[in-house]
């Protein structure tokens, strides 16, 4: 170990400071809330969202409308999403990561049912070198023979094999929900026939109808605006601006319906109801979610959600609500994870609660209680867990805005027991969506829980 | 590393070296023999060797079919005796490098891993 002289570290201690000083500094007349939203722009023909709350790392996304709904053939996406980082004409896929551990960065791709993310976390400074990367990336990724059977298959097969019953009753619930588009599953099963269709060559087609200016957007948390501009503009220009072929997109239409799929390992069943799209103005579905609730915020206690207190009922089985917001539809769903039994149980009780609820069982502080739990869901989803980001460039390549955090909040706080009670009413009125995976001789029917399938 | 020992670019930088040396290469591949059994000189390397058998998993399915019914029929004609009909030879512009450009991508890989595994960062500051 090799000690610095103490001048130097005394100097390099006063300019950190003075850095972090900097960075914190906030003049008396300044607004006191960071910015929540993220501010859409176009930068060079490119979609850009950004967000700067002057901390010391930066989120740099691309958020690309190639989600498993765009797919023209099973598999692309999670190809596309196995082929990301690797050797682009460029430099060698080792080359990038060990460049990017070098910097401490992350490289992370992920996709949803609506886009694909490739998503880069690194330290402030490092943007030009981060922007560069993801540029190179989209544009000029070489696709090769060798590394689709040497890495990417096996990237594939292995995820596929991580598939349990909560992912596969989720994707069996899309599939009767929307059948094709957002019905295509989030990861295709080890049985599914996607060989025939997968390949370098394909996927490579895929990224050049869909990394192209108009598909994409740049979501960007924590990086400067001056920042963005000057460099998206220079390494983007790879990026083509029109694909040579478009991609077909369907609206979604909800159908609804019932899908059973023995597995000997794990059990689950969703209940899956029509839910609020992304941007829609349904804020009673987002209170009727906090209230469904599942998982409890305090120790020691199911909380006051109805789920976790259905869940009670039976040990051995958690429930959860969720509702997934896409561009043009959402869907609420219920999903109940556990032991068959208890599964069988929860499903019981769960369709007796949300009854309860249409039938305006719904106490005044329950209801409080719900709209904060719907308003913290929101908060901490944009700031926290990233979801936001997504959000934001999901907003945009489908062409609306991005999130606003302020106005959402206030439609929160508008939403009564009524609204909330016609909300519930319409969803046990409609069709359900309901899938079971597991020991199918104890899960139950829709029809034994009482929905209309 | 590199696929084999070679003078090659030295001499193909040299226009009138590179046409000297010609007729002397093409007497030299076909005194070889190799071509007389329906070889090519690709299906001459070592291929006890981690990196050669990296680069032939990268054949495609035709390269390496064909490749094997090469060194099987050579391989035959060696126990015999014998050598192909005259027709049968492999031509000179049939003996082209399939394996060794694949080959020199896995040494340019493996050489990249080493000089980035025993890099040393110098800090800025």
């Amino acid at each position: 170990m090799i000690c610095r002289p103490a001048l130097s570290r005394g100097s390099q201690l006063a300019l950190r400071r003075q850095g972090a000083a900097k960075l914190a500094q906030r003049g008396y007349a300044a607004v006191a809330s960071p910015k929540a939203s993220y501010e859409p722009t176009t930068i060079a023909g490119v979609k850009v969202a950004s967000r700067d709350d002057n901390g010391p790392t930066t989120r740099l996304a691309i958020v690309a409308k190639a989600g498993t709904r765009y797919e023209p053939l099973p598999g692309l996406t999670v190809g596309l999403e196995a082929f990301a980082f690797k050797n682009t004409q460029k430099r060698s896929a080792l080359r990038i990561n060990r460049e990017t551990e070098l910097l401490g960065g992350q490289l992370n791709a992920y996709h949803t049912r609506e886009a694909l993310v490739l998503q880069a976390n690194f330290l402030r400074e490092d943007l030009p070198y981060f922007t560069e990367l993801l540029a190179e990336v989209l544009s000029q990724t070489r696709y090769t023979t060798h590394e689709y059977h040497e890495e990417v298959v096996n990237v594939i097969r292995q995820k596929q094999a991580k598939l349990d019953a909560a992912a596969i009753a989720l994707d069996a619930a899309h599939s009767v929900a929307f059948h094709n588009g957002l019905g295509a599953p989030l990861y295709p099963t080890p049985s599914t026939p996607i060989s025939s269709y997968l390949d370098e060559n394909s996927v490579a087609a895929f990224a050049d109808a869909t990394f192209t200016k108009g598909t994409i957007a740049v979501v960007a948390d924590g990086a400067s605006e001056s920042g963005l501009s000057k460099w998206i503009e220079p390494f983007f220009k790879t990026v083509p601006a029109q694909p040579s072929s478009a991609l077909p997109a369907a609206a979604s239409k909800y159908y609804g319906g019932e899908q059973r799929i023995a597995k000997a390992s794990g059990n689950s069943v969703v209940l899956a109801f029509p839910g609020a799209a992304l941007g829609a103005n349904q804020p009673e579905t987002a209170v009727l979610v906090g209230l469904l609730g599942g998982e409890s915020t305090i120790k020691w206690s199911p909380g006051f959600s109805l789920l976790s207190n259905a869940a009670t009922a039976a040990p051995g089985a958690t429930a959860n609500a969720t509702n997934f917001a896409y561009s043009d539809a959402g869907l609420l769903t219920i999903q109940i994870n556990g032991s068959a039994g208890a599964v069988r149980k929860v499903a019981e009780e769960s369709v007796k609660a949300l009854r309860s609820v249409a039938e305006g069982g719904v106490s005044q502080e329950n209801l409080v209680k719900a709209i904060a739990k719907a308003k913290f869901n929101l908060l901490s989803g944009s700031e926290v867990s990233g979801t936001g980001l997504v959000h934001a460039g999901a907003n945009l390549i489908h062409g609306g805005k991005p999130l606003q955090v302020a106005e959402t909040i206030k439609a929160l706080e508008g939403v009564n027991a009524d609204k909330l009670k016609a909300a519930a009413k319409t969803l046990l009125e409609g069709k359900a969506s309901v899938a079971s995976v597991g020991d199918l001789h104890v899960l139950p029917f829709a029809e034994d829980l009482g929905l209309k399938v | 590393m590199s696929v084999a020992p070679s003078f090659y670019n030295a001499v193909s930088k040299r226009p009138w070296l590179a046409n000297m040396l010609k007729p002397l290469a093409g007497w030299y591949a076909n005194a070889a023999g190799y071509r007389q059994l329906g070889l090519k000189a690709d299906d001459l390397l070592v291929e006890e060797d981690e990196a050669v058998l990296k680069a032939l998993g990268r054949l495609s399915p035709k390269e390496s079919y064909d490749r094997i019914y090469r060194i099987r029929r050579a391989t035959q004609l060696s126990l015999q005796q014998k050598i192909l009909p005259k027709n049968e030879w492999t031509k000179a512009e049939e003996d082209v490098p399939y394996l060794s450009p694949i080959l020199a991508q896995v040494y340019a890989e493996a050489k990249e891993k080493h000089a980035l595994d025993t890099l040393t960062v110098l800090k800025k500051h």
